[in-house]
């Protein structure tokens, strides 16, 4: 016994003292029996053709028919049922399933909950198909009509399906199976001694059902870039993965993992999935295809040239990139995006899966975590702090330690023995507490969760039957079965304030390990023939787990205030719709400058993709920063859009005022600067959860025409207005800039002027990174200094007006309560600012019903730019004057004290819920 | 009464917060300011960077930088807020704080917005700041005249070592030339009895060349008699106090070099040994603590004599054993099928949390993640102070507030009050071997230096006068016995010397008020550990039977404000374990509120009368002072 104790702690250490990320622990493709076979299949003629191509309810139908008649019955390939349907704004969705009226063993899994029911309303009726004979093809083609400027072609033989521009030379813009690479692996019933186990390391997948996976090439046209997938720590443009002159690499995977500290450059699955890419090229013209599908998704991006043998010609060779999806179950189920703009292509998506929902002004503020504040001592303690040092923050939070044993809605009864005193005593300033409720639940007949969830069947279920049993922080722990709409609404009452003992209106949650994490699963999660409600089985439904326990627990806190408090959940996993229940964080990254760096295309990724409430642990969850790199990532991480510091419970404390007073001051400024935009940021995610663009962008969402900035992945623009540069090394005080465009761009923090369309070497010393105020465009902003965010509320706004070269510029303003759904019923303010001819107009851009009224006031509205020397201003309608003087450019911090001084209209006693006009004398 | 009370306090503030900050332009400025702001119509922003008129003040826009023009309202980012709060203290806040919603000036002067009413609380929270402060001082006063007591003694203390060392000294010194002359008397003995052997062997092989055999026995059987009575005398020494410590003793005597090679292995060599090996081995010692590995290496060592065989026999296991942790990391890296679903969720487990997976099956309880909950594990917190519950986040009277242990402010005002205690604490004299004295050997029996010298002298001179030889037999004993006596009590007492040298060394504090802190421990008990704190010693955290070092002593930080102990035992994936310990002023030494705030690094405080300074009981007086000469509120009079 005691050797083995000693030889157990050994097994125990070297595995802890090995290389962090443990490859050999995650399957290669290689290793992924479906993705080596589609992989290794060449480029060619696909030998399906369709037929029977009709209209019905609206659709164009048809059937998939093996080329050439099987004479073996045996392996006989059944028709497959094709179903292409166009909806408003240039969307088209092709669906591809087995035909139900064959029996086949089991109905394929089709992802419900994804689609929003709005969608459906978008879809236009096809009336009639056309038909057109491809050069070269032998039979004709199907055409429909999608929108004025794209119609869809179906073409039969060879199979292929792809939308074009209707003028000129009908130029493609995405295509499907245009390398003859689909291939659909249909279900079989198992015969006698048919063994369709899988094995990888110590786990045996029971496959059931046999293989079942599905691939197809997809184009882009017109391409320089593709986009998009996450969630991979890796660069924004998306390297090819194979194919002449590139290193072969893994295929982009797409499979929730909770991946032990992860590496900053991998086309590695982490904790989120989506399958949706976005192409951009050189016309500034944008296009997106988007898989809906839950099992395992490999994607390979193919470099030019990589179907050289293959004698297949397709259209604009030379800026096409092609891509090979695999998935191992599912059905197709795929929506072609025909932009153009980059806009348009993530308002189609949006409109498919929803936008993000708006969150409370609170959410968009400065999140404290630690894994773990420990008591309610430290709580109080590190809450006083913030004030004594004078640093903003709305939310702290607590992880697992403060349950009683890792029983999730449960307090550590010595640790926290007044939960509701201590969050009443946050509330008091306006600060909210989180934490954390996870998916895996502690297998313990004493506590009542367990009981429950046994007693009413809601856990998933092993291959045979049983409740599954697998490890997480509990140890032996059951998972909810998130899939079913009855359980989900079963979770979400569990956070009544009666049944969540110790939570109060204040307390919001989140929602880890929910990939799911099994610590002794297959890859660290759920074997894959587990089982969901109705016969599913985890492999179909694996990457949308998460994303049904974020939903349930969405949904819960909107329950527990019937209706009347926004949710906040954060959500590690991440699926498409995410964005419509809370936001999610990058995971376990590490105190290193290359993750620091790596956060932005994450970031920037997750946006496009609809997530834009996303951010990345401030500092690194994993080891300790320098205070440099600290400071540094307070920096550029005041401009995530999620905005938190956390860390493990190994590292040394980091709360921004233990790294001496000078860097104290550093991350205060930084902290203070995000609270300074709270308004725009606000406006930003009202314009996110309106339309789905982004809070973050890439830069060439903004300036699609500017090859530039196709692949630049450190710089980013926050809304339209806004462009911050990250500084990502150690030691660095310059930092090489590219400004987009061709307007100017005002330095935020000495008011200097650049001309776009150059590269610049700013400077970036320790108090700040460049940030860039985009001329013509005006920013919102608060600039006194409160607690948190509740308490500016009744602040007085500043507009910061960058002028252009024909003296103009415009922005927005959104205000709600912050809090409630309100807004939903029109209850909000929303202004537009022009400056023009000298005038600055605010007119109300809200709908004639909205009726929000504010007491707030601008008192200050600094030009930039401004061509004269104007000494005042007349107020309409008030008729009154107002003195212009040379004011900070920003207020208080360590930037202001640099002295640059601009024009500033001083107390123009305007309210910023009514029409005014300030002219300028 | 109390109704009525509240109710004019309410009356009094609503008209205050109804009332507009241009009734008072001057809100919000400290009287000691007000002769700056009204002297003239332009006042300068204090940093110089601009001037603005009286209309400007207070006029909720911020003109200076520093926020000189708005004292009294939130405009300024870097402002200031002073609140008068009549019945307590004044206050200073940041002006973010002003009409924020929230109150913080105990006069509700901050909040004149109309967000919220603050009620007029300074009277009862000014009342219990003032008996807090009285409390404290009380504290201040009792803990003062104990801690001048701790001087005086100290000072005796001191002039007590300082008299033994200077006595030491002296008769090291002459001990050492005893030592000198009975070592070359032993020398020249054994000189004569090598010439008689040599003398005797000629003889005897001249006289008896046949029955060479029997003769050698005897001198052989003679010579281990010899080396008996060196053992006899090294343990003879190592009963008596004292003497194990002369470890670090530089001492080249190839007499001590043997206790020394005897003593030292195995545990000693051990370590250096293993150098070499991975980490993972020390880590798998750390994991065990009743290691086996140590075990057989002890079962090794002393059975070879030799200190090189025995290094290289270690060196040879040592090989082996990594070789084995070669192996088992394969294992683990190809092999995890050999683990059961529960170790292997253990083990992935254990990447986030550090924790070791040792047990695997003995504790299926309800921790698994048993080493992180146990530093949660101490008692439910109680308030500390009764300051904290006047209801004010920002009191004037910041130094009352309680810290708390994760605190990095100077915790120089903390005073302890004894009825809040809540650890299970003791202080105890050090077992510490550091402070073994020699007292029966020196001071107690003056005259033992005598003795010996009058025994040399007497030995020298009996040997002197047999001169010739053949060499008494009884007095060469004699004389080898006196040696070895006298070199042992030499070593005893420089060893002696070192220690009281090193001891005067220490840092005792400007008044040499920790002097009682030396080789003295204090003991925390908190749930399953007992945390122990020895002054200029070290810190340990002790659970059953297993051991904890949270560090060595260092040194005093912050002027006496803290103590800390370093270099403790190697945490997985962290620093060194290391402790800081905020002293306060407090009635008995004791040690409370032990903690980990971050991984590795411990905290906790420590009440001692050596920290109630007189300055700050002067200090304190004269804050209460002040505070009780405040006009009291008009109403409070009438009432």
């Amino acid at each position: 016994m005691r050797s083995l104790l000693f030889v157990l702690s050994l097994i125990c250490f070297a595995s802890q003292t090995a290389l962090s990320w443990k490859k050999e622990e995650f399957r290669s493709c290689d290793q992924t029996p479906f993705c080596k076979r589609a992989r290794s299949r060449s480029p060619g003629a696909c030998s399906l053709i369709a037929s029977d191509v009709s209209i019905a309810d609206g659709d164009l139908v048809a059937k998939l028919l093996p080329k050439i008649a099987n004479q073996s019955d045996e392996e006989q390939i059944k028709p497959l049922v094709l179903s292409l349907s166009v909806y408003a704004d240039g969307i088209v969705r092709l669906r591809i399933d087995e035909d139900h009226t064959l029996n086949p063993p089991k109905k394929r899994f089709r992802v419900p909950d994804v689609v929003v029911s709005e969608f459906d309303e978008k879809k236009i009726w096809l009336q009639k198909v056309a038909t057109e004979t491809i050069a070269g093809d032998a039979i004709p083609s199907s055409v429909i009509y999608v929108s004025d400027g794209y119609e869809a072609v179906v073409r039969h033989e060879p199979f292929e399906v792809f939308v074009r521009e209707k003028s000129g030379d009908r130029r493609r813009v995405v295509s499907l199976n245009s390398h003859g690479l689909f291939d659909f692996e249909q279900l079989r019933k198992k015969a006698e001694g048919d063994n369709w186990e899988e094995k990888f390391r110590t786990h045996t997948d029971s496959r059931p059902y046999g293989s079942q996976s599905i691939s197809f090439d997809v184009s882009f046209y017109d391409s320089s870039f593709v986009y998009g997938i996450p969630e991979h720590a890796t660069s924004f443009a998306l390297k090819p993965t194979k194919g002449p002159g590139v290193e072969e690499s893994e295929p982009y995977r797409l499979f929730n993992l909770d991946v032990f500290e992860y590496d900053h450059e991998s086309p590695f699955g982490l904790y989120g999935s989506i399958p949706f890419m976005v192409s951009h090229g050189k016309s500034g013209k944008t296009s997106g295809f988007f898989w809906l599908n839950a099992a395992e998704m490999q994607i390979d991006v193919l470099a030019n040239g990589w179907d050289a043998e293959s004698g297949i010609a397709l259209p604009s060779s030379e800026s096409r990139i092609d891509t090979l999806w695999m998935s191992e179950a599912g059905i197709v189920d795929t929506f072609f995006f025909v932009g153009p703009e980059p806009k348009d292509v993530v308002k189609q998506y949006a409109s498919v899966t929803g936008t993000s929902a708006m969150p409370q002004l609170f959410a968009t503020g400065y999140h404290q975590c630690r894994w773990n504040y420990k008591d309610e001592e430290d709580v109080a303690q590190v809450d006083s702090k913030f004030d004594e040092h004078d640093i903003p923050y709305d939310v702290l939070w607590l992880d697992i330690e403060h349950t009683d044993g890792k029983r999730y809605f449960t307090w550590d009864s010595a640790l926290f023995p007044n939960p509701e005193e201590m969050q009443k005593k946050l509330a008091a300033k306006g600060r909210r507490m989180v934490t954390i409720v996870d998916p895996h639940i502690k297998r313990d007949d004493s506590y009542f969760l367990h009981k429950e969830a046994t007693q009413m069947g809601y856990y998933v279920k092993d291959s045979s039957g049983k409740d599954f049993d697998g490890w997480c922080w509990p140890g032996s722990s059951s998972y909810i079965d998130m899939l079913s709409p009855e359980i989900r609404e079963w979770w979400g009452g569990r956070f009544y304030y009666k049944n969540y003992v110790g939570s109060t209106p204040s307390l919001y949650i989140w929602n880890d390990m929910n990939e799911p994490s099994v610590f002794n699963g297959p890859e660290v999660t759920m074997p894959r023939d587990a089982l969901h409600v109705g016969g599913v089985e985890h492999r179909e439904v694996h990457n949308a787990y998460g994303y049904y326990f974020h939903m349930a627990t969405s949904d819960g806190l909107v329950m527990r205030e019937e209706g009347k408090d926004r949710p906040f959940v954060l959500s590690r996993a991440i699926f498409p719709g995410t964005q419509r229940y809370g936001a999610i964080w990058t995971g376990d990254n590490t105190a290193e400058w290359e993750h620091l760096r790596v956060s932005i295309p994450m970031l920037l990724t997750l946006g496009l993709t609809g997530i834009t409430f996303s951010g990345a642990d401030i500092g690194g969850f994993f080891g300790n920063p320098e205070p440099e790199l600290l400071v540094r990532w307070y920096q550029v991480g005041a401009y995530y859009p999620f905005f938190r510091g956390h860390a493990h419970h190994d590292t040394k404390r980091r709360e921004p005022w233990l790294f001496g007073e000078r860097n104290t001051e550093l991350m205060r400024d930084a902290i203070h600067t995000r609270y300074t935009l709270l308004p725009y940021f606000y406006t930003l995610f009202r314009e996110a959860n309106v339309t789905g663009v982004p809070v973050v962008r890439p830069l060439w969402m903004e300036f699609p025409q500017d090859e530039a900035t196709f692949s630049n992945d450190e710089a980013f623009m926050v809304g339209n207005a806004l462009l911050v540069q990250g500084v990502y090394t150690k030691g660095t005080t310059h930092a090489s800039v590219y400004l987009p465009g061709k307007a100017s761009w005002y330095d935020l923090r000495n008011e200097k002027t650049y001309v776009g369309g150059k590269t610049y070497k700013m400077d970036a010393p320790e108090e700040s990174i460049p940030a860039f105020q985009r001329a013509g465009t005006i920013i919102p902003r608060k600039d006194r200094f409160r607690r948190s965010s509740s308490q500016m509320d009744n602040d007085p706004y500043t507009l910061v007006v960058a002028l252009n070269s024909t003296q103009e510029a415009d922005g927005e303003l959104y205000i709600d309560d912050g809090k409630s759904f309100e807004f939903r019923r029109g209850s909000y303010i929303h202004r537009r600012f022009v400056f023009s001819n000298g005038v600055l107009t605010s007119t109300n851009l809200a709908p004639p019903q909205a009726r929000l009224s504010s007491q707030c006031s601008i008192d200050r509205i600094i030009l930039l730019g401004h061509t004269s020397g104007p000494k005042s201003a007349l107020v309409e309608p008030l008729n009154q004057k107002a003195e212009i003087e040379m004011g900070p450019l920003r207020m208080g911090g360590l930037v202001a004290s640099s002295g640059t001084k601009v024009l500033t209209i001083r107390k123009p006693g305007v309210r910023v819920d009514q029409d005014w006009t300030v002219k300028v004398l | 009464m109390r109704v009525l009370l509240s109710t004019i306090l309410l009356l009094a503030s609503a008209i205050r917060s109804s009332s507009s900050p241009l009734n008072d332009p001057f809100l919000g400025i400290s009287p000691q300011d007000e002769k700056y702001y009204k002297s003239s119509s332009e006042i300068k922003c204090k940093d110089g960077s601009k001037r603005f008129t009286k209309a400007q003040l207070n006029d909720d826009f911020c003109d200076c930088a520093d926020g000189t023009d708005e004292p009294g309202t939130s405009a300024c980012p870097n402002g200031k807020f002073y609140c008068r709060n009549a019945g307590h203290s004044p206050l200073i806040l940041f002006s973010s704080r002003v009409n924020d919603g929230i109150c913080d000036c105990c006069d509700g002067s901050d909040e004149y917005g109309g967000n919220v009413t603050c009620p007029n609380t300074c009277w009862e929270a000014g009342k219990a700041a003032r008996e807090s402060l009285k409390k404290k001082i009380e504290t201040y006063r009792q803990g003062l005249v104990v801690r001048r007591k701790d001087i005086e003694q100290a000072k005796v203390g001191l002039e007590k070592d300082a008299a033994e060392l200077k006595k030491l000294k002296s008769e090291e010194k002459i001990l050492k030339g005893l030592v000198q002359q009975l070592k070359e008397r032993k020398e020249e003995i054994e000189k004569v009895e090598e010439k008689e052997r040599l003398q005797k062997e000629k003889e005897e092989k001249e006289r008896k060349d046949a029955e060479l055999a029997a003769q050698p026995a005897k001198e052989n059987s003679e010579e281990k008699t010899d080396g008996n009575e060196k053992v006899e005398g090294s343990t003879a020494g190592e009963e008596m106090p004292g003497a194990s410590h002369d470890d670090d003793y530089p001492d080249e005597d190839t007499y001590h070099d043997e206790i020394g090679n005897y003593k030292d292995s195995p545990t000693d060599e051990e370590p250096a040994a293993e150098a070499e090996p991975t980490s993972i081995l020390e880590e798998a010692t750390h994991t065990n603590p009743a290691d086996e590995h140590v075990v057989d290496t002890k079962k090794e060592s002393p059975s070879s004599e030799d200190p090189l065989t025995d290094g290289s026999q270690n060196d040879g296991s040592t090989k082996k054993e990594s070789d084995e942790v070669k192996k088992v990391d394969d294992l683990v890296s190809e092999k995890k099928e050999e683990l059961s679903k529960e170790e292997l969720g253990r083990l992935v487990a254990s990447r986030w949390t550090g924790e070791k997976s040792d047990k695997p099956a003995a504790e299926a309880d309800d921790t698994p993640k048993a080493d992180d909950q146990e530093n949660h594990e101490h008692t439910p917190i109680t308030p500390h102070e009764v300051d904290e519950d006047d209801g004010f986040v920002s009191d004037a009277d910041e130094d009352t507030a309680d810290e708390g242990k994760y605190s990095d402010h100077e915790p120089e005002d903390d005073s302890y009050e004894e009825e809040h205690r809540h650890d299970s604490t003791s202080s105890y004299k050090s077992d510490a071997e550091d402070d073994l004295d020699l007292s029966e050997t020196t001071t107690s029996n003056p005259t033992w230096l005598e003795k010996i010298q009058k025994t040399v002298k007497s030995i020298l001179q009996a040997v002197n006068l047999i001169q010739t030889t053949p060499v008494d037999k009884l007095e060469a004993d004699r004389v080898r016995k006196e040696y070895d006596e006298s070199s042992s009590r030499l070593n005893k007492i420089q060893s002696r010397v070192s220690s009281l040298e090193k001891k005067l060394k220490q840092d005792f504090g400007p008044e040499k008020e920790f002097y009682s802190f030396h080789g003295r421990c204090f003991e925390s008990k908190q749930g399953k550990y007992t945390y122990k704190v020895c002054g200029y010693k070290e810190a340990t955290q002790e659970e059953g039977y297993s051991k904890t070092r949270l560090g060595e002593w260092e040194k005093f930080e912050n002027s006496y404000q803290f103590m800390t102990y370093t270099n403790g035992d190697k945490c997985w994936n962290g620093p060194d374990r290391s402790l800081k310990i905020k002293l306060r002023c407090g009635l008995k030494n004791e040690l409370m509120d032990v903690d980990e705030p971050s991984r590795c690094e411990y905290a906790a405080v420590l009440s001692t009368p050596a920290r109630c300074l007189e300055d700050k009981l002067k200090e304190l007086e004269q804050k209460l002072e002040k505070m009780m000469s405040q006009d009291q509120p008009h109403s409070h009079d009438e009432l």
